[in-house]
């Protein structure tokens, strides 16, 4: 018995002398939330590198006899001389179905209060996007809860769908919109018990923000019961830059969870104008060579290796990106909304224009596309509102055309009156997502002329008081829709008779 | 260190290659170069001394191996380990020996920028890092 002991003794005794070699350097110089460190001549390129007292780096610049790193942390205990050593690892942060329903930071720490994060899995930040062989054409469809989006601009699973347009244009409430329209979805399709059923797990990116905003977003969330399947990282604006640098990277690789473990994930970064700012702001202090816009050379690449990480992937999962982009007086050919724009797969133009007319959500039709398109809606949606961009590109001219006021024909007064009828009807507030059922049938009702005759200024409230009466009296019907998918004769006649019964009982 | 211009760089780092022999600091070529240095100083003589400095100091600490320990180390141990680290390293390495009581007990080996860490003190502090 002792000799056992003895031997497991002798073997402990072995591990604990065994030395353990790090590498180290010593900080020549911080400042602005970089440190320069001499030595680490072993550090690879992005991996951690341990600071005293705790802090983390990662090794962003290596030079000639120098390495800079960006402090993770609280920089002010730092100081010349301190010793730094290499981890031998790459910045990870934990992943899985823990984070639905937290906050966390751009490392993947709680910031919420609710105790630490429960999970045992960590996903490199950075991480090389799947190449063409793994992915899947984009055609099953992610409904936003927007008629305007779902039916003109539609958007499908792993797709990079990119909203765009000033300050105070509504982005963050369409992403917020969509959040809460998946959480919708969840709820019902894991109430119905199908197996088939997929749900979409949302991921929301702050990135230099004002915590008020973030705050009231995940108010928002909240409110609408979305935060269960929600896990928001937060990088606001009074974090370091290098903090809201790794956000979105951090952000792709909770998503990227969900994708490969066979789930459909959704993430919003919002904003990436101010993660390229971020971004210049850690090049300058490391005195990279800035170029156009003083961003430097890789600005490009810093979004691009972010944006190919969503995908659908051949027999797991997928995951969709909704970045968004701040524009200055709607100026698309900046340097930064031209460069996502071209890496994107469509885009949702939003206009300062719109929104003050209180067209709201300000999509603009014509600018906007996306360029999976109808491969990602459903049959009915296509059967009801195939049409309506064109029919509203039209009434656009027209209405430019009419402004003039000219005498103008039946026909044209026709099309005229038709189009802001449309107008009307996609107008929809904020944090108020319609299922696709539903969306069908205000179309569908617009088809069959249940909006002509009325005054145009009573469209929205009659078009929502038909999903008010669908949704309290006709369930079957709305359950039907829903799992066929697509119009038949016989469902039509359906929903003409509901139509004519909701007629009714408003007169 | 990020204030010594571009060229100046290019400068030292001959003159340390002149300062080696077979791979290691000469005494004889660093009193060569400074001698040279004396007579046709180059501008900015404090930055290029200073770097010139910086550079041999790596290179010396990259053939010694700088032992500290906290109890006494047999010379045996000394001899060891500098033949393991110049096994490991591919280049001469002569050990020195430093004592730091603040290791409690156990051995921490330093080569240029490697630390090679088997001392209580950095068990412990391994362990309260895990914990
Ligand atoms: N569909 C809507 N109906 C009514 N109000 C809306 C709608 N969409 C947005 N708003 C309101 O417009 C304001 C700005 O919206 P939001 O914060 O989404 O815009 P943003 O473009 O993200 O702004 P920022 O540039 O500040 O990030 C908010 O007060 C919001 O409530
Ligand atoms: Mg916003």
């Amino acid at each position: 018995m002792s000799t056992v002991l003895a031997q497991i003794e002798s073997q402990i005794a072995k591990l604990s002398s065994t030395a353990v070699r790090k590498n180290t350097g010593f900080i020549t110089a911080v400042a602005d939330g970089v440190a320069k460190v001499n030595g680490l001549s072993d550090v690879m390129y992005n991996e951690m590198v341990a600071f005293p007292g705790g802090v983390i780096g990662i090794a962003l610049n290596l030079g000639e006899d120098e390495v800079g790193c960006v402090v993770l942390g609280d920089v002010s205990q730092l100081k010349q001389g301190d010793e730094v050593q290499t981890t031998g690892k790459l910045l990870s942060v934990p992943v899985g179905k823990g984070l639905l329903g937290r906050v966390v930071d751009a490392l993947g720490n709680a910031v919420d209060g609710k105790g630490a994060i429960d999970s045992t899995t960590f996903y490199p930040v950075e991480k090389i996007a799947p190449g063409i062989m793994a992915r899947k054409s984009v055609n099953q469809p992610l409904f936003t809860g927007i008629m305007a989006i779902d039916s003109m601009i539609p958007i499908g699973r792993g797709q990079r769908e990119l909203i765009i347009g000033d300050r105070g244009t509504g982005k963050t409430t369409i992403a917020i919109d969509t959040i809460i329209n998946q959480a919708n979805i969840n709820r019902v399709g894991l109430a119905s018990g199908d197996p088939a059923f997929r749900p979409v797990y949302s991921i929301y990116v702050a990135i230099g923000q004002k915590n008020s905003n973030i705050v009231r977003t995940i108010a928002a969330l909240e409110a609408a019961g979305a935060l269960e399947f929600t896990c928001i990282v937060a990088a606001p604006a009074a974090d370091n830059p290098a903090n809201q640098y790794l956000a979105p990277y951090s952000g792709a690789a909770i998503g990227e969870w969900f994708m490969e473990n066979g789930m459909d994930a959704l993430i919003v970064y919002d904003d990436l104008s101010k993660h390229a700012v971020a971004y210049r702001q850690i090049s300058l202090i490391l005195k990279r060579p800035s170029g156009r816009e003083a961003y430097p050379g890789d600005v490009f690449y810093l979004h691009s290796r972010l944006l190919e990480r969503a995908a659908r992937l051949d027999g797991k999962g997928s995951l969709t990106a909704l970045p968004i982009i701040e524009t200055l007086a709607g100026d698309v050919s900046a340097y930064i909304p031209t460069n996502v724009i071209s890496i994107t797969d469509g885009q949702i133009f939003l206009e300062t224009d719109l929104f003050n007319q209180g067209i709201r959500p300000a999509v603009s039709v014509g600018l906007s596309v996306s360029r999976v398109g109808s491969a990602a809606q459903i049959k009915a949606t296509k059967q009801v509102g195939g049409k309506l961009k064109g029919e509203l590109a039209q009434f656009r001219e027209l209405a430019a055309f009419a402004q003039f006021g000219s005498d103008l024909d039946a026909k044209t007064k026709a099309q005229l009156d038709r189009g802001s009828r449309i107008v009307e009807l996609f107008k929809q507030p904020a944090f108020n997502p319609i299922s696709i059922e539903l969306q069908a049938v205000t179309i569908f009702a617009l088809q069959k002329g249940y909006y002509d005759g009325i005054d145009i200024k009573t469209v929205t409230k009659t078009s929502a008081s038909i999903r008010e009466f669908f949704k309290t009296r006709q369930d079957a019907l709305l359950t039907e829709i829903r799992t066929k998918a697509a119009l038949d004769k016989d469902l039509e006649a359906k929903i003409v008779t509901a139509l004519n019964a909701w007629k009714s009982s408003a007169a | 260190m990020a204030a010594v211009p571009a060229k100046t760089r290019v400068f030292v780092k001959q003159l340390v290659q002149l300062s080696l022999v077979n791979g290691r600091v000469s005494s004889e070529q660093v009193a060569g170069v400074l001698e040279y240095l004396e007579k046709h100083p180059p501008a900015r003589p404090q930055v290029v001394l200073g770097y010139y400095r910086d550079l041999i100091a790596a290179e010396l600490a990259k053939g010694e191996a700088r032992i500290e320990h906290a109890g006494p180390v047999a010379p045996s141990a000394v001899a060891a380990i500098a033949a393991a680290m110049t096994r490991r390293y591919g280049r001469p390495v002569e050990a020195v020996t430093l004592p730091n009581p603040a290791l409690f007990a156990g051995l921490r080996v330093r080569v240029a920028d490697d630390v090679f860490e088997s001392s209580v003190s950095g068990q412990l502090a391994a362990l309260a890092a895990s914990c």
